[in-house]
């Protein structure tokens, strides 16, 4: 048996301890909002905090987290009223969308450990993750726009 | 084009009877039927329900474009619906009467098609409901047609001051049989309410939460799992299968043989993982493809292109041959550029369930294509369309990826289906997703012009040689189309400027890979070719890169505005030391864009840094402002990535590169500004979501020249290749 937090809520699984996070994460937990997109820690669409950590769901498997707090997008907030996924809507960021719960994370972890950062740190702290649509420039803005929210 | 619509008869009539027709502008199209619960639809576009909701059908498929929202918008507004009570309805079936105008109404999402080929059916669909229920409920109150009008939802009276809503005016009875006794006229341009408006899209906020849906995220119960090996090479067949391990692991139910590859069906996902790489198998390795690497295929094509084989004639205006043989001087050169890959973030993924007879199936894809996808069921199963039911899901990103006529990746997930009696998911990893993906053609262009006595411009030659993408993608419409390919040529007909002898063809060449669509298609390297060709053209006439494009619009007006408002955007902006700025004048299908790039270049790294994108583009009328400009940027940066890293290199039939660390793409840290401008104009709408990108290599390519003097002419400007550009 394993067992850790998703979402404040205690698991326990008996499921191969070598499945990858991401894995049970979306197919045996349900939790779909974290993509799969590389597999190489290359792209960031999986991107979850652990224990408060931004981190790569593709790289641990999960004897890995064994008692550990993992944090989804599904966390985040009941509906959607998480400063940076209102800002999100506010910006109109997505076009397809798929990258951008691992956008949110990574920026919810830099908006965290500092809440006004500048556009040249959101750009070098968002580095880890592509977004294919290229919606790079309003991703900039939606975290200002929440960082603001978030310091008034 | 007149914008009012001749009604031939009544053509709103009771379900049972014949389906209505009307005469729209091109012909006659099937439009209307009714439903016999107290349920009117119209044309099956739009419905309108008791609770006075208005649904909307969206015929396309969406991948991030927007169009899900643009699409209902336009028949939303003609049908002076209240937006807040607008539900969107995926079109689920491979239902020709809603099929794209663009593309012989197949249901196909592709080409920034989207708005301008659906443009005036959504409209005609919106006005013909409008005034049905402004004539039911006129009759109902004894007033004149006229005096009636739609709003918000609403039928009202403005004299008496009644109203009644669109779900009780459809309630009146024998409302179906209504009979229109005026021609209906659609919305002038200055009364329409929605279209051109920023309409906050629908499908954002779940983008935000994650509760989106795409086709890698279907579960459904009993689901089983189907991790997929693929033969190295196209092609070839499994020789020989030793899955003895796969078949004593943990949760592993079955092992498959596909046509091309070998299916570990398990449990649970990492079940199927473990036993697929558990997998030994020898492929036949006979594979003609095996024959071919990236580079000589390369040099194949230039040879070709500089031959004098006989091309199929893409677009020509007077005489280029003559005019290069009277020519007082000639200038040649060769462009080349490499295969290119989607790289879409989500993977091919697709769930499906097939029937205990094997007959049928409910699938969840996300394609852009609902003919293709029942296509390709129909194919697989030997069955009948009416046995498939399909949940067309949003894709993670389409750019040409998921258009073929025959989707393996469906293919294999029914196949897998039908063995195990079982619904199955299948997902590629990134690697299969890339080694097996099809790639945007490789191609050498050969460019030559003509000049007199005063250097002036005569002749302007393009000879691309390349595969011809459809002919691979889709033998179906490469039958109606030869020898015209507009995937692999557009761009290259380069109708924005004026020339005296013109001359685009296309060598058909052999094909060495698999090959797709991708973004931008043609123009992504035919535009990168004639505009950087067009500055060596300028130079050799002894004048500036601008004025000769000012020269070459100068009978199109639409053209020469954004030229001039691209360049005063840009001027306002200090040139910084250092750096050095390319123009280019391009855009996609009957979308121009003019562009402006500013770059630095580390000489003795090779690298180029793209600081600042000025683009003005004019797509006619907008429908989403501010959607636009997001599709906008997007291709812009979409070019910026496909100019400095993107190639997909190919050695004896097998794909060099397995993920994002040897196929880099564009990351947060090297977007550079962009300012984007969109002309406001009430032209018909035409492609906005690919028109940001095919100007942007030309760009950059002329902005190196302009600050060390040397040419690049093969793209993408990667390290090594700057290097011998500059060498």
């Amino acid at each position: 048996m394993i067992s850790f937090k998703i979402n404040g809520k205690t698991i326990e699984t008996d499921a191969d301890p070598d499945t990858l996070l991401l894995v049970y994460l979306r197919e045996i937990a349900g939790l779909t909002g974290t993509k799969y997109g590389c597999g190489a820690a290359m792209c960031g669409a999986c991107m979850v905090h652990l224990d408060g950590q931004p981190m790569f769901s593709c790289q641990l498997s999960i004897s890995a987290v064994q008692g550990r707090n993992i944090k989804t997008i599904e966390g985040m907030s009941e509906n959607g009223e998480h400063p940076l996924q209102k800002a999100w809507v506010e910006e109109q960021v997505p076009q397809c969308g798929y990258c951008q719960s691992g956008q949110i994370m990574r920026a919810a972890a830099l908006l965290e450990s500092n809440p006004s950062p500048t556009e040249e740190e959101i750009k070098s702290w968002m580095n880890t993750n592509l977004c294919r649509c290229s919606t790079y420039n309003r991703i900039v803005k939606a975290v200002q726009r929440a960082s603001r929210e978030m310091s008034s | 084009m007149s914008d009012t619509i001749n009604i031939s008869r009544r053509f709103f009539l009771k379900a049972g009877s014949a389906a209505a027709v009307v005469m729209a502008t091109g012909g006659v199209r099937m439009l209307a039927y009714a439903k016999e619960d107290n349920t009117e639809v119209f044309a099956g576009w739009v419905e309108v329900t008791p609770d006075n909701k208005v649904h909307i059908l969206f015929p396309s498929t969406e991948m991030g474009q927007g169009s899900n929202t643009a699409l209902p918008q336009i028949l939303a507004d003609e049908l002076n619906a209240d937006w807040d009570q607008v539900e969107i309805k995926q079109l689920n079936k491979d239902d020709r009467r809603f099929g794209n105008p663009a593309f012989g109404n197949i249901l196909y999402t592709a080409g920034s098609s989207g708005v301008y080929a659906y443009f005036t059916i959504l409209r005609e669909a919106g006005a013909h409901l409008r005034d049905m229920m402004r004539q039911r409920v006129a009759d109902e109150w004894s007033v004149n047609f006229n005096s009636v009008i739609a709003e918000n939802n609403y039928i009202k009276h403005s004299s008496s001051g009644r109203q009644m809503s669109f779900g009780k005016a459809i309630s009146l009875p024998d409302f179906s049989t209504t009979a229109l006794r005026s021609p209906v006229v659609l919305k002038e341009k200055s009364d329409y309410t929605l279209i051109g408006k920023s309409i906050p899209r629908r499908d954002i906020p779940d983008k935000a939460t994650g509760r989106a849906m795409f086709a890698i995220d279907v579960r459904v119960p009993d689901m089983l799992y189907a991790s997929v090996i693929r033969s190295p090479v196209e092609g070839e067949t499994v020789e020989s299968l030793n899955d003895e391990k796969a078949r004593g692991a943990r949760d592993v139910v079955d092992v498959i043989t596909l046509p091309d590859g070998v299916a570990v069906i398990a449990k649970t996902m990492h079940a199927s993982f473990v036993g697929r790489f558990s997998l030994e198998v020898t492929w036949t390795e006979t594979s003609k493809y095996r024959k071919y690497s990236s580079e000589s295929t390369i040099a194949e094509y230039r040879q070709i292109a500089r031959s004098e084989e006989a091309g199929a004639e893409w677009r020509a205006v007077g005489d280029v041959k003559s005019a290069l043989k009277n020519a007082d001087a000639t200038l040649d050169a060769m462009y080349t550029s490499d295969y290119a890959y989607h790289a879409q973030l989500e993977p091919m993924a697709c769930v499906a369930s097939v029937d205990d007879d094997g007959k049928g199936a409910e699938i969840w894809a996300g394609t852009q294509t609902q003919s293709w996808t029942t296509h390709t069921a129909k194919e697989v199963l030997g069955t009948t369309e009416d046995r498939i039911k399909l949940n067309m899901m949003q894709m993670g990103g389409g750019f040409g990826r998921r258009t073929e006529l025959m989707q393996n990746y469906v293919r294999d997930v029914l196949l897998c289906s039908k063995a195990v009696k079982k619904p199955v998911k299948v997902v590629w990893l990134r690697p299969d997703d890339l080694k097996h993906g099809a790639f945007r053609p490789a191609a050498a262009q050969y460019m030559q012009a003509g000049f007199n006595s005063d250097n002036a411009m005569t002749a302007f030659y393009h000879r691309v040689a390349t595969p011809s993408v459809i002919a691979y993608f889709n033998p179906i419409r490469w039958g109606q189309v030869k020898p015209n390919d507009v995937v692999s040529m557009r761009g290259a007909e380069n109708k924005f400027y004026d020339f005296d002898n013109f001359t685009a063809e296309h060598v058909i060449t052999e094909r060495h890979a698999r090959i797709l669509p991708w973004r931008g298609i043609g123009a992504a390297y035919t535009s990168f070719a004639a505009e950087a060709f067009i500055d060596e053209v300028a130079a050799k006439s002894g004048v500036s890169p601008y004025d000769l494009r000012m020269k070459l619009l100068r009978n199109n007006p639409r053209g020469t505005h954004l030229l001039k408002k691209v360049s005063e955007m840009a001027n306002k902006v200090p040139l910084k030391e250092g750096r050095g700025r390319g123009i280019a004048f391009a855009g996609y299908g009957d979308t121009q864009s003019a562009g402006i790039v500013e770059i630095s270049v580390n000489e003795s790294a090779g690298t180029i840094k793209v600081h600042h994108v000025w683009i003005a583009v004019d797509a006619g009328k907008i429908i989403s402002p501010d959607n636009a400009h997001n599709q906008i940027e997007g291709g812009v940066l979409w070019g910026v990535s496909a100019s400095l890293y993107e190639r997909i290199t190919i050695t004896n039939g097998l794909v060099d590169q397995e993920n994002y660390f040897n196929y880099p793409i564009l990351r947060h840290d090297m977007a550079p500004k962009i300012e984007v401008y969109i002309a406001k104009n009430d032209f018909k709408p035409k492609q906005v979501g690919e028109a940001g990108n095919p100007m942007v290599a030309p760009a950059i390519s002329n902005a190196l020249f302009n600050i060390t003097g040397r040419r690049i002419r093969h793209l993408p400007f990667t390290s090594d290749n700057v290097k011998k550009a500059l060498s």
